[in-house]
């Protein structure tokens, strides 16, 4: 089906980087296809190359031969090759560029010229294929991560495309969202549809693929069974092993920061219920919950950015009613999920100023203390938005701990990072710890919750449903049947150095 | 109403507007206000109206004082009366019309597709943007960057306005390449909803015509 053959390709001419050096890849027909790879490996390139963004739509030099159900892609247009390899892009909300779900279905069929019955008809079929049927007449706007990306494969599932290539079909989605994008692809696979899925979370379909492909640096490092890659995949950092429990304060002191019956709607819609929950000073405690649970919308409470219909947040005694979030910034720190909502200066050297420049208490060292922890020494000239994923989450929560705030929260922090990304995380986290900061983590990340927090409190439909010690609640049966918790993606074994 | 062609909506749309900004007396605008909300009342759609007005009513008496205190009183009533008008046309224009509609219209009106499809694409992301500046702005609050509406917190916009920026860029390379990859450039597109208007239609908007001339008559007159 597909045909890689010496394949070079940058993105700038001028560049002395390949960022696909001599590729050579042959895919047949029915294959499931993992590519891993750490961040800037070169796999949405890949994935460019084979549906004829690259050379049609991208700008750069492109060496060697990409054949496509026997066609060499220079010879087709990008809109020719829609109908033979459909990609589905990583950012959904690009994707969703129709005003309902039944139109972004018939985009592509009113592309290749159908008539209408056609279209109608074809339309309902991939509905009923993917079990959407329900969402046809709704906004894409409106549906919930997991939906968009199904809604996101059907709108390339309908015009039958025998190749289709997935970039990170799993990045924001929860255990459930992820479960049913699995579904999804084993059900293609199964009905003869070519896959090249990409995918940093390999945990959770390292066991679906027929086929595995790492990449390293721009060259395919291995090519094998998903069974042989897997001591591969431990060793390139892709498969996350996370650092042993060895430093940090076994006994919490005293609460820091107290929840106390907080509810709160949004467009009338409760989205917290009489929540109450306490951060103890010194600790590392991870909100864990499923998407939509209300878990940024509680921490959103925590400096004042929302205020509570009813109930108070206290912190060190005090009310946080009154002040602005700005205000609080200097004890509470919130880095949120997307890096690129806080970077506005030229270089690493200057965003991380910014916070320096706004608070005059911070101890003089701090600031060089913090460079160094983080490894932002060789970064600091830098533009911020030219970095790795890896290396702007550095900088964006280091540009929160600038201002030295006594808690520390981050949210959603390991979504679109790669193995090697989670480590560091987690390896910064408890050296904060030790250096006596108390740490908020929001994450569906159960792992990365498993191997950090030592306690959890569990958000499910806008209430605490659990609080305590992870490796207890990760087991509950009753957690895990009301959908608050799910199974990790790897067995603890796999990826953490020492249990706690 | 919702069932109309969108040319039958995109005409009687400008002719409303058209006969508002003609209309310069106050009785007419005063008729026109009384037709206005009749139709709206006969088309169930005074409720909503009502919650849309709560926000427009201030600026419309706003201009009435404005105008109270630099011209005459009929002047002030004659702009009132105008926007009042306006606004209340344009709402119902917007419900009557969603963006596909109103580019489908202007497809079927000569304009190539590639615009119009620009055009409707371009306000369904407007949503999205105003997500991205509540979170862009709750991310830079959080990190100590006072975002207050105040004088002295003008240089500090640069921090709401700058992520914007580029995240727009990227959103519209990203929604480039998505749109490029599902055919929007291909030759021989067919289009999945047809348009007829049929002929009551064509008789309704002779009848707003007939309305608009009159009124302009009446006002010459």
């Amino acid at each position: 089906m597909i045909d890689l053959t010496h394949i070079n390709y940058r993105y700038d001419e001028l560049s002395t980087e390949w960022v696909l050096k001599d590729t050579n890849l042959k895919i047949g027909k029915g294959e499931y296809v993992l590519v891993c790879g750490k961040s800037g490996s070169g796999k949405s390139t890949l994935a460019y190359l084979l549906n004829g963004l690259i050379p049609h739509f991208l700008d750069g030099e492109l060496q060697g031969r990409v054949s496509v159900v026997g066609k060499d892609s220079r010879d087709l247009t990008v809109a020719d090759l829609m109908s033979l390899v459909g990609l589905v892009f990583q950012n959904a909300d690009a994707q969703l560029f129709n005003s309902t779900v039944d139109k972004e279905i018939g985009f592509g069929l009113e592309s290749l010229g159908l008539s209408a019955p056609e279209i109608e008809e074809k339309i309902e079929r991939t509905s009923k294929a993917l079990h959407i049927e329900h969402l046809l007449k709704r906004s894409p706007m409106t549906l919930s991560g997991g939906e968009k990306r199904i809604v996101a494969i059907a709108s390339v599932l309908s015009v039958s495309p025998p190749v289709m290539v997935l970039d990170e079909p799993l990045a924001h989605l929860d255990w459930e969202g992820a479960k049913r994008i699995r579904e999804v692809l084993l059900q293609l696979h199964e009905k003869g549809t070519t896959l090249v899925v990409i995918e940093q979370r390999v945990g959770a379909l390292h066991q679906d693929a027929t086929r595995c492909l790492i990449l390293e640096k721009g060259e395919v490092l291995f090519d094998g069974s998903p069974g042989d890659a897997h001591p591969i995949l431990i060793h390139q950092h892709l498969v996350p092993r996370y650092p042993a429990r060895t430093t940090g304060n076994e006994h919490f002191g005293t609460t820091l920061l107290e929840v106390q019956q907080i509810s709160h709607a949004i467009e009338k819609r409760p989205v917290l219920k009489d929540l109450s929950m306490e951060v103890k000073e010194g600790e590392i405690l991870a909100i864990v919950g499923p998407n939509g649970a209300g878990k940024t919308t509680l921490v959103k409470h925590f400096n004042g950015l929302l205020h509570p219909s009813r109930g108070n947040v206290l912190f060190m005694g005090k009310g946080v009613r009154r002040q602005s979030p700005a205000d609080i910034a200097s004890r509470i720190g919130i880095a949120f999920q997307n890096p690129n909502d806080q970077f506005f200066k030229t270089t690493v050297e200057d965003e991380l100023a910014v916070g320096w420049d706004l608070c005059k208490k911070t101890p003089a060292g701090w600031l060089e203390e913090l460079r160094t922890l983080f490894h932002l020494h060789e970064l600091l000239s830098q533009s911020p938005y030219r970095l790795s994923e890896g290396q702007k989450k550095r900088v964006s929560i280091a540009s929160v701990l600038v201002m030295k705030p006594r808690l520390l929260v981050l949210d959603e922090p390991t979504v679109g990072q790669d193995g090697l990304f989670l480590e560091t995380l987690a390896d910064l986290l408890l050296t904060l710890c030790a250096k006596g900061f108390t740490i908020v983590i929001v994450t569906h990340d159960l792992d990365f919750a498993l191997a950090t927090a030592r306690r959890w409190v569990v958000v499910h439909g806008g209430k605490v449903v659990a609080t305590g010690p992870p490796r207890e609640l990760a087991k509950d049966e009753n957690l895990l049947k009301m959908g608050a918790l799910g199974n990790p993606e790897w067995a603890p074994a796999d990826n953490v150095h020492e249990t706690f | 109403m919702k069932r109309f062609d969108p040319r039958t909506k995109l005409a009687l749309g400008i002719m409303g507007i058209a006969a508002v900004l003609l209309t310069r007396n106050t009785f007419p605008l005063a008729v026109e206000m009384v037709l206005l909300l009749g139709g709206l009342l006969t088309l169930k759609m005074l409720r909503p109206l009502v919650r849309v007005l709560k926000l427009i009513l201030p600026l419309v008496g706003l201009v009435f004082v404005i105008a109270l205190i630099s011209f005459a009183w009929e002047t002030a009533l004659v702009l009132a009366l105008r926007l009042f008008n306006l606004f209340t046309l344009s709402f119902v224009f917007f419900q009557a019309l969603d963006p596909e509609e109103l580019g489908d219209g202007l497809r079927k009106m000569g304009l190539p597709y590639e615009f119009s499809f620009i055009l409707t694409t371009s306000m369904r992301y407007v949503p999205l943007i105003g997500m991205r500046i509540r979170l862009i702005a709750d991310a830079q609050r959080s990190r100590g960057i006072d975002l207050r509406p105040r004088l002295r917190n003008v240089p500090r916009f640069m921090a709401l306005l700058m992520p914007l920026l580029v995240q727009a860029f990227i959103l519209a390379e990203q929604l480039a390449m998505a749109m490029e990859s599902r055919g929007f450039a291909r030759k021989g597109r067919s289009f999945r909803r047809g348009y007829r208007i049929p002929l009551h239609e064509y008789g309704l908007m002779f009848l707003a015509l007939c309305l608009l001339a009159t009124f302009v008559i009446w006002e010459r007159g």
